[in-house]
C-alpha cells in the first residue's frame, strides 16, 4: 500500500445538500490535481480538528482507486490535499 | 436491602440476582483501526496496525480484526507483527479522528439516559434505571439495534460495536465481549450459568494471569467454580481483602462497580526511533515526555508529588527509579528538572529503546 504526502492546495467542487444526514450535508464531489479531474465516489469520514485557532474540516475521500485526505480550512477557505493512499498516484 | 445482602454473603446464601438487565455496555470494535478503515475504504478487509509513531521499534497499540486473526496483538513490536502479517499496513494514530467518533458515540448514548458513563475513548455504559417507563419503554435489545444503526448512519457502514446488556456493569462488559465483532448479547438470571460454563477465568474482566493463578491455587479453575465458591473461601484463600465479597456479588449480578474512581497517576512513554545512549539525542525526547505528561496532569486538574522514570534497554531488561517529594508540583519546568535528576542516575552506557515517565 503506497502512501504519499502531498500537502498542496487543490481546486475542489463541493456539493451542499439541502437535507439528509448532517454527516453528509457537505461533501467534496470533484478535485483537480496535476491537471486531472478526480471524481469522488465515497466519503469515508469527515471530522473536525484545529490548527492553532483555525477550524479545519478533514474529509477522507475515495474515488474507488485511491484514498485521499483533504482538509478544508474554514478560516482561509482553502482546500489542501494532504495525502494519497493507494496504488495509482 | 444492603444489610440483608451482607447477611446473605456472610452465610453464603446470596442467590443469583433476578433483576431485569438495565445496564448496557457499548464497546467499539478495535476502535482506532476500525475508524481508519471507515475513513479509508482501501484498508477495509486488510490487516491494519496502529502505532503512536512510525519507527522500527514502535509497538502496535491497536490492530484490526484482520490483523488480530493473523496473531497480531496489542503491545507487540513491529518486527514481530510483520513476521506474523507481512502485509500489515502500519499507520500513525490520528487522535482528533478517534475523538470525533468517541463524541458521536457519547452523543448517541446520552440521548437514551442521563446516566451515561464513558469508560474510555472506545467504550461506555448506559444505566437505564429509572428511564424505562418514561423514556425507553422498548426492550433494551431493540434500543441496542437502534444504536448500532444510528452509528452506521452517522459515521459509516464499517463502524461496528459490541453491545452487552446485563443487570450489573461487570456482566454487561462480559456480555459485550461474547461475540466480537458486532455482537449483541444479554446476560440474565436464566442464562448466567450457561454463559459462565463457556468461558475461561481470564475471559472475565479483571481476572488476568496473576489472579488466575491465585484462583487455581484455591482449586477454582472455571468461572462456574468461581461462582460456586463461598465468600469465605474467596476472602481467606484468594483475595485476602474486601475484593472477595465484591467478586462474590459481582459474579451473581449485583452492582458493586458504580462507585466513582479517582485518577491516581498520569504518564507517557516514548519509543525511540533509534536506540542510543547519547544524552544530546535523548534529552529533547525526554523533555517532550515531561511536557506532555505535565499537560495531561493539568488537564485532569491534578498536581504531583512523585515521579517514576522508567526505561527499556536494547540489550533487554529495564531500569526504574522513583522519588517522592514533600511538596506538590505541576509546571512543566518543575516536572522536567525533577525528572532530569532521576534520569541522570540511569546506567548511562546502556542504549535505550523506550523511556517513560509517570
Amino acid at each position: 500500500m503506497d502512501f504519499v504526502e502531498i500537502n498542496k492546495r487543490v481546486e475542489v467542487i463541493t456539493r451542499f445538500a439541502s437535507r439528509g444526514d448532517p454527516a453528509y450535508l457537505v461533501m467534496p464531489a470533484k478535485m483537480k490535481y496535476k491537471g486531472e479531474e478526480i471524481i469522488f465516489t465515497e466519503l469515508g469520514l469527515r471530522h473536525p480538528t484545529t490548527k492553532g485557532r483555525r477550524m479545519i474540516h478533514v474529509f477522507d475521500m475515495s474515488d474507488g482507486t485511491n484514498d485521499y485526505r483533504l482538509e478544508f480550512d474554514a478560516e482561509m477557505l482553502t482546500w489542501t490535499l494532504i495525502t494519497i493512499m493507494g496504488s495509482q498516484q | 436491602m444492603k444489610a440483608q445482602r451482607a447477611q446473605n454473603i456472610k452465610w453464603g446464601h446470596l442467590p443469583i440476582s433476578k433483576e431485569e438487565p438495565q445496564i448496557m455496555h457499548i464497546d467499539l470494535n478495535s476502535a482506532f483501526a476500525m475508524t481508519e478503515q471507515q475513513a479509508r475504504p482501501l484498508l477495509r478487509g486488510r490487516p491494519v496496525g496502529m502505532a503512536n509513531r512510525l519507527s522500527k521499534n514502535c509497538c502496535i497499540i491497536a490492530a484490526s480484526y484482520e490483523a488480530k486473526s493473523k496473531g497480531v496483538r496489542v503491545g507487540m513490536g513491529l518486527v514481530e507483527a510483520r513476521k506474523l502479517a507481512p502485509d500489515l499496513v502500519l499507520l500513525e494514530t490520528d487522535p482528533p479522528k478517534y475523538l470525533y467518533v468517541h463524541q458521536k458515540l457519547a452523543q448517541i448514548m446520552k440521548s437514551y439516559s442521563p446516566n451515561v458513563k464513558m469508560k474510555s475513548i472506545d467504550e461506555g455504559l448506559i444505566d437505564f434505571h429509572g428511564t424505562r417507563n418514561v423514556i425507553n419503554p422498548r426492550s433494551l435489545s431493540e434500543i441496542a439495534l437502534e444504536i448500532k444503526a444510528r452509528l452506521k448512519a452517522e459515521l459509516g457502514n464499517w463502524i461496528k460495536v459490541n453491545i452487552g446488556i446485563a443487570p450489573n456493569r461487570f456482566l454487561a462488559k462480559t456480555a459485550a465481549g461474547l461475540n466480537k465483532p458486532d455482537g449483541l448479547d444479554t446476560i440474565r438470571y436464566s442464562n448466567l450459568q450457561q454463559i459462565y460454563s463457556e468461558l475461561k477465568l481470564t475471559d472475565l474482566s479483571g481476572i488476568a494471569r496473576n489472579y488466575e493463578a491465585r484462583l487455581n491455587s484455591a482449586r477454582i479453575f472455571t468461572p462456574l467454580d468461581f461462582l460456586n465458591t463461598s465468600a469465605d473461601v474467596l476472602r481467606h484463600q484468594v483475595f485476602h481483602s474486601v475484593a472477595a465479597e465484591e467478586w462474590y456479588q459481582r459474579l451473581r449480578g449485583y452492582e458493586v462497580d458504580d462507585e466513582p474512581t479517582n485518577l491516581g497517576q498520569v504518564g507517557r512513554q516514548f519509543a525511540l526511533d533509534k536506540s542510543t545512549h547519547e544524552e544530546q539525542e535523548l534529552l529533547p525526547r525526554f523533555h517532550y515526555l515531561c511536557e506532555t505528561t505535565g499537560k495531561k496532569l493539568r488537564y485532569n486538574g491534578m498536581d504531583a508529588r512523585s515521579i517514576v522514570v522508567w526505561m527499556g534497554f536494547q540489550s533487554g531488561g529495564g531500569w526504574k527509579i522513583r522519588r517522592t517529594w514533600n511538596t506538590s508540583f505541576y509546571t512543566d519546568k518543575e516536572i522536567y528538572y525533577r525528572a532530569l535528576r532521576l534520569f541522570r542516575q540511569r546506567p548511562s552506557h546502556m542504549k535505550l529503546t523506550i523511556m517513560a515517565i509517570t
